[in-house]
């Protein structure tokens, strides 16, 4: 819903407030985040194996370990879109921009808890999530199953491999330990 | 073998599965159930752990053993015999009175609506299980850790139909009490009770000192038995290890709390591990025998539930049932449930929940519509717009039968009645499914003149209802209500048959109150007054139509009256605003200031002004003011309403207006042209385009793009049929070919999905020549629609317009 240097009017405002103010009643954001050391271009545990590979394994290189996260809304957002969907268009735009924006946030905030778990000459790359680029979106499953995240946080695929509840987003963060400055 | 559970004082359950199996090395990512096959002397010896530390039930390792989650290489079947075979194993063992459960966890997979999983899919994963479990052997059927009242639903209901063993189902509650789904506790109660599961309760989740609060309410909605199975704190993670801090002895304390709230079977979850359920066994030996510790209420409460939202139908207070969808002497619902519009349908529920209906009737009655599949269709496309209870209503067994089993929570049921055909029929369809039931006081001979008469037949229905299994507490009484029109006496007679069958039977009662004033004037004056002569006499629940202010009125006022809306809250919000000017209704928004101005005026009028700054409200207001002063409506849409929308579509096309306000202009045009049309004559008003059969293709459940596409179109004047999302290729050619489309469009976001966009191309094209495909979609590219074969590209829903006003060869000016 960007609006480039252009401000939105009074009623528009008004709308996005009021919609933004229900949305933050009805979300329950949940979130998981879990380290797993990568080990010849692979994070392995059990019997799944993700692969570390092209752009992703350039963006981690130098990492020996990294985070998988998983935050999402929960279904209740999901609910609110399909309602104010059925009624208005305008509002529907309005919700899902607020449902962007939230979700983002809350993987901000992920980040950061995980920062503050980092040993001081650890740092964090930015996050990379399945589908960007050739990580493909088919390591949802093995990033969601390392992560048990159907039981732990709610958030499953559909078999066209989407996300439910659609407001969640699934990430890998690399750690990054700095060289010490001699 | 149904007396396992009722073992007293304390029955026994074992502690956590998957941490055990994870010291003795079970790595995240691995399955579990595998080790049945690959490692049974580990589990075994998990098992053989618990009941020597007193565990009376062990869970065998099947929680994921259901074809849904379940991926490993070997058979499924070997893997749930060789569970209950080792937990069997296990008993023998170590001897004594020992029993082994099948352990049925969630499938891993989100249900429709909220994912794309079916209901009936999920049913045959845990039918599928529960048949093998229980030839394998198993004692009792456990279903634990569910997060969703409708998977919860389908996996009791495999349980029943497929075995008969006993039941105990468990859900895990999040921080605040709720399920990931968003039920509460008495949803839950409600809905397994309904289901008629032999015991209940709480698992995972939450800590144990965490679970009392809604042990306690869990104790008040149930009669049955409660079960916890807490973990051992809540999980913390130290050194990258997840971690329950919560020792032996003060879980044994905590849980003895619970016992005293209620809970009177007992286990540990996550985190737990034999040496927690040694320290448990102490608490039975302080305790009197179980009878006496869980005292039953001695009347239930009359619960009825969505998957996330729990109404009372109380005794000593009302609730409001909408009838609104009920296609009986209403043309338009006619139409759009002949048509599928099921827009329509959703917008009718969305407005009676805005104005306080706390459950809605879906009635789809029209004759020639296929009912057992348009009200399965209508109640679950309700069900994923409103959390509020149904009121499932159809005089069709297979249609109740059908949309009872597919709805998610506990529904009221409309209705039996005396008649023995009736009976037969209804009440053991509620007996399977669960609900509460409306019970007409009618059978073979009509409708007794007296209350004497009526109230007869409420008691056979009621002794009926008794032999399978259903309480009074499971029906709500419809004294029926007749045209004071027609009998002098009939207002008269509703009211004291009411009185007594509170009184008498300590039933409750419903009424559609609107019949009384059927053939008189002024109705809706009638209705509300006789509507508070109703609430007075005690009715529990009307069928009224909540957006009537008269009624609405009549109802708020009834409860400021009589205390039951304390401090008078509820009248004081709604009609602080009011003034003689406007009796009947909150103040409407006065247009605004307009801080922004980037769409440039054009027209001068009232009208156009609010469209364009897309005030909804407004511009109804203006456009029922320019009809008053005297302008034609053809003069109203073609030099006001025509006029801003043009303004404000090429604002956006030349990127000065952005899609939110091209939306909320879109929408104040259309709520204007909605008066307008009313003023028109009969045939001018039929000036609409189309159809066009939208949806978003299989696969694909993101239907943000074809709802703006759909909002767009019908506030330009075309008749817009939306098929929704995730839509077989089949559904959307049989929609185009029944509705003589000229045009589909088709939306789809990922990559994963286009290639069934182009299965529903090519199917479209073979199917209906002549039929023009449109497509539009965040991965999509002019080019790339060009080569899976589609007509037409547009990148926003503006350019659909464009297309279709092209195509439909209708004037750009006459675009309304």
């Amino acid at each position: 819903m960007r609006m480039g240097r252009t401000v939105p009017d009074g009623a528009l405002a008004a709308r996005v407030a009021e919609l933004r103010d229900e949305a933050l009643t009805i979300i329950r954001p949940a979130h998981i985040g879990r380290r797993f050391p990568i080990q010849d271009g692979n994070i392995v545990s059990g019997s799944v194996r993700l692969a570390v590979a092209g752009t992703l394994a350039k963006h981690l290189v130098g990492c020996r370990s990294a985070y998988l996260a998983c935050g999402t809304l929960g279904a209740g957002f999901d609910a609110f879109q399909r309602r104010v969907s059925a009624t208005s268009g305008a509002d529907a735009l309005i919700v899902q921009a607020i449902g962007a924006a939230l979700i983002e946030k809350l993987m901000d905030d992920v980040e950061a808890e995980i920062r503050r778990e980092l040993q001081p000459n650890e740092t964090l790359v930015s996050r990379y999530s399945p589908g960007y680029g050739d990580f493909p979106l088919t390591a949802q499953r093995e990033l969601l199953s390392l992560l048990d995240a159907p039981r732990k946080v709610g958030v499953s695929l559909t078999d066209t491999l989407l996300m439910v509840p659609s407001k969640s987003v699934s990430a890998i963060i690399g750690v990054k330990e700095e060289i010490p400055t001699t | 073998m149904k007396d396992i559970l009722n073992k007293t004082p304390l029955l026994f359950l074992d502690g956590g599965m998957g941490t055990q199996l994870q010291a003795k090395g079970l790595q995240p990512g691995e399955i579990p159930e595998l080790w049945n096959v690959t490692r049974p002397q580990d589990v075994r010896a998990v098992h053989e752990a618990y009941f020597t530390a007193g565990a009376d039930v062990v869970y065998a390792n099947t929680f994921g053993a259901n074809a849904a989650k379940y991926h490993g290489d070997a058979p499924l079947a070997d893997v749930l015999t060789a569970a209950i075979g080792i937990a069997r194993e296990a008993a023998d063992n170590v001897g004594g009175r020992r029993f082994v459960a099948l352990d049925v966890g969630p499938t891993g997979r989100l249900l429709k609506p909220a994912g794309d999983f079916e209901f009936d899919a999920a049913y045959d994963a845990f039918a599928e299980q529960v048949s093998i479990g229980a030839k394998a052997g198993a004692d009792l059927i456990v279903i634990e850790t569910m997060g969703d009242t409708y998977e919860l639903k389908a996996a009791v209901l495999a349980a029943k139909e497929n075995a008969s063993l006993p039941i105990l189902a468990t859900v895990a509650l999040g921080d605040d009490g709720k399920l990931l789904t968003g039920g509460n506790v008495e949803c839950v109660a409600a809905l397994l009770e309904g289901l008629r599961v032999d015991a209940l309760g709480f698992n995972c989740g939450l800590g144990p000192d965490r679970m009392l609060p809604y042990v306690k309410r869990l104790a008040t909605s149930t009669t049955l038995h409660i079960a916890v199975k807490p973990n051992a704190g809540m999980p913390k993670v130290i050194d990258g290890r997840t971690v329950f801090t919560v020792g032996p002895e003060e879980f044994a304390q905590d849980i003895a709390t619970l016992v005293e709230a209620g809970a009177s079977i007992v286990g540990g979850c996550c985190g737990t591990t034999p040496a927690h359920i040694v320290a448990l066994q102490s608490l039975a030996t302080n305790l009197p025998p179980r009878a006496t510790n869980h005292q039953p209420q001695t009347t239930k409460r009359t619960l009825i539930t969505s998957g996330s939202r729990a109404v009372e139908i109380p005794f000593d207070d009302s609730i409001i049932i909408g009838e609104r969808i009920n296609p009986t002497g209403k043309k338009k619902l006619k139409v759009a449930l002949t048509e599928g519009d099921v827009a329509y349908v959703l917008r009718e529920a969305i407005s009676q929940a805005e104005v306080g209906a706390h459950v809605l009737d879906v009635n789809v009655g029209v004759p020639g519509l296929d009912e057992p599949a348009v009200l399965d269709a209508t109640v679950q496309a309700v069900q994923s717009v409103t959390d509020l209870p149904l009121q499932i209503d159809t005089s069709d067994p297979k249609a109740l039968k059908r949309a009872l089993r597919h709805y998610n929570g506990k529904a009221l049921v409309n209705s039996v009645n005396g008649k023995e055909e009736s009976m037969a029929c209804v009440l053991p369809l509620v007996a399977q499914y669960g609900g509460v039931v409306v019970a007409l006081t009618l059978d073979e001979a009509g409708i007794p003149p007296t209350a004497d008469g009526r109230l007869a037949i409420a008691k056979r229905i009621l002794a009926r209802g008794a032999e399978y299994g259903l309480a009074p507490s499971d029906f709500v009484i419809d004294v029926l209500c007749l045209a004071v029109s027609a009998d002098a006496s009939s207002a008269n007679i509703i009211l004291e048959t009411m009185r007594r069958v509170r009184e008498e039977l300590g039933c409750r009662t419903c009424l559609g109150v609107s019949n009384i004033s059927f053939g008189l004037p002024a109705r809706p004056l009638l209705n509300a007054s006789f509507y508070t002569m109703a609430l007075a006499a005690g009715l529990s629940a009307g069928i009224v139509n909540p957006l009537s202010a008269d009624m609405m009125t009549a109802y708020r006022a009834y409860r400021a009256l009589t205390g039951k809306d304390r401090t008078c809250a509820e009248w004081i919000a709604s009609f602080k605003d009011w003034s003689p000017a406007s009796p009947s209704q909150s103040a409407t928004p006065t247009l605004q200031q307009d801080t922004g101005n980037q769409i440039p005026e054009t027209g001068n009028s009232q009208l156009s002004a609010a469209i364009r700054r897309g005030l909804k409200a407004d511009a109804a207001t203006a456009a029922r003011e320019a009809l008053q002063n005297g302008k034609s409506p053809l003069d109203i849409i073609d030099g006001s309403i025509v006029p801003a929308l043009e303004t404000v579509g090429k604002g956006f096309e030349s990127g000065n207006v952005f899609l939110p306000q091209l939306l909320m202009a879109a929408e104040a045009a259309g709520a204007a042209f909605e008066i307008v049309r009313a003023a028109l004559p009969s045939q001018d008003s039929g000036t609409v385009k189309g159809p066009i059969i939208i949806a978003t293709v299989k696969g694909d459940i993101h239907d943000i793009g074809k709802n703006i596409c759909r909002a767009l179109l019908e506030n330009y004047g075309f008749k817009t049929i939306d098929l929704g999302r995730d839509v077989p290729p089949e559904t959307i050619v049989e929609a185009a070919r029944r509705e003589k489309a000229r045009l589909v469009g088709l939306s789809a976001l990922m990559t994963t999905t286009v290639c069934f966009m182009e299965q529903t191309i090519k199917l479209v094209h073979q199917e209906l020549p002549g039929c023009k495909v449109t497509v539009g979609g965040a991965v999509l590219t002019a080019d790339y629609a060009e080569q899976i074969g589609a007509d037409n590209y547009s990148k926003d829903a503006m350019g659909l317009v464009r297309y279709a006003e092209q195509l439909f060869d209708t004037p750009a000016d006459k675009a309304i």
